[in-house]
């Protein structure tokens, strides 16, 4: 029976992805504990069994027909489709800034602020922080003109986000503000999600 | 591999089918089998490799040879998946179980092999959705975990704690 407290130091210990210092302590522990001497024995079965499993698994059935059918029917990747996609994005965050700059400041309801509206905003953080990593990391798989257009949007929906948190400052328990500050979120993670996965 | 020739990939960016369905031949048992072990769903896996085949078709521009064409059809196939899954997340979940091991055999295979690689494939198959994908993206297919993390959108940190559950998950099932 494994310890478990050293769960994620052996299976690094397996990965051979353990410093020098962090595995001679593994192996200290191993020197004297048999139930992780064990799972290490098992856990590396388990690596190699899982390795050695056949990479090839033929479908039932053929499935040329269906995808002849497909593209049959479709050009094949020239930039159009993106541009499509970067342009339907962009009416996108045009057409809800708009909406957001449209509403009139009496439509606000209130209720108080709860612990929900914090959680959803760390939430939003952290996803814009990992997916802007992300994106840095592949934008220069995107084209110029790409990246020039997402820059453009993402600075648009920034000064929605930034317009909209500005209002619930002042009014913080205004509902519908805090609505608007969720959607302009919602869409920035939405967009960081298209280019990402355009990008990848 | 011939399939695998700048002639074929070429031939295919310019809009000819007969050399993509080459490189479909050549690649769809590998597809398939990324698409049935990450979604544990023979129907969905059916759809995906279709779905991966059709974007690749759509994307074959975007392919400039920095990397193995396998490497570039795998990596959108994973990306695919991970999509289709959520988008299904709002439909009904037409749930593969280990009572249809049959999704797994493979021809000509030894027997004492099958068993237990059957065994295993059940038990990932059995697996939480997270838990499998991560096991079959690293310990199956060797993407690292900042590469798995990328590809679904999630941190390195999760992208270990789904893996060593999914071991542990695995340890418990297989010894049973």
């Amino acid at each position: 029976m494994m310890c478990n407290e050293w769960e994620t130091q052996l299976n690094e210990y397996v990965d051979g992805t353990l410093a020098a210092e962090a595995r001679a302590l593994v192996e200290a522990h191993l020197a004297g504990c048999a139930g992780c001497r064990e799972a290490v024995v098992e856990l590396r079965a388990l690596v190699a069994g899982a390795a050695d499993l056949p990479k090839r698994i033929e479908p039932a059935q053929d499935l040329w027909t269906g995808v002849a059918n497909r593209i049959g029917k479709r050009e094949t990747g020239s930039g159009k489709r993106w541009w499509r996609g970067a342009l339907a994005a962009a009416a996108t965050l045009v057409i809800g800034f708009a909406v957001y700059r449209l509403l009139p400041p009496s439509a606000a309801h209130h209720r108080p602020a709860g612990e929900g509206w914090v959680t959803l905003q760390a939430e939003y953080e952290q996803a814009t922080d990992e997916l802007t990593s992300v994106l840095a990391a592949e934008r220069d798989r995107l084209a110029p003109a790409t990246v020039a257009l997402l820059q453009r949007n993402l600075a648009v929906i920034d000064a929605a986000i930034r317009e909209s948190r500005d209002a619930l400052a002042r009014d913080p328990e205004n509902v519908e503000l805090r609505g608007l500050v969720a959607s302009a979120a919602r869409e920035k993670v939405e967009l960081l999600r298209w280019a990402t996965r355009v990008a990848t | 591999m011939q399939a695998d020739s700048s002639d074929l990939i070429q031939r295919a960016q310019q809009g000819d089918q007969a050399a993509f369905e080459q490189l479909y031949r050549a690649h769809v048992g590998r597809v398939y089998a990324l698409c049935l072990r990450l979604t544990a769903d023979a129907v969905r896996a059916e759809e995906l490799t279709q779905d991966a085949f059709v974007r690749a078709w759509e994307r074959l521009a975007s392919f400039r040879g920095e990397s193995a064409f396998s490497s570039w059809l795998y990596r959108l196939t994973v990306n695919v998946v991970f999509l289709g899954q959520r988008a299904g997340q709002r439909r009904a979940l037409r749930v593969f179980t280990t009572e249809d091991p049959a999704a797994f055999e493979r021809p000509g295979d030894a027997v004492s092999t099958v068993a237990g690689q059957l065994d295993l494939e059940r038990a990932i198959a059995a697996l939480p959705p997270g838990a499998r994908e991560v096991f079959v993206l690293h310990d199956v297919e060797g993407y690292r975990h900042h590469e798995i993390a990328r590809l679904n959108g999630i941190a390195v940190g999760t992208s270990k704690a789904q893996l060593f559950r999914a071991r542990r998950l695995l340890r418990e099932a297989l010894s049973k």
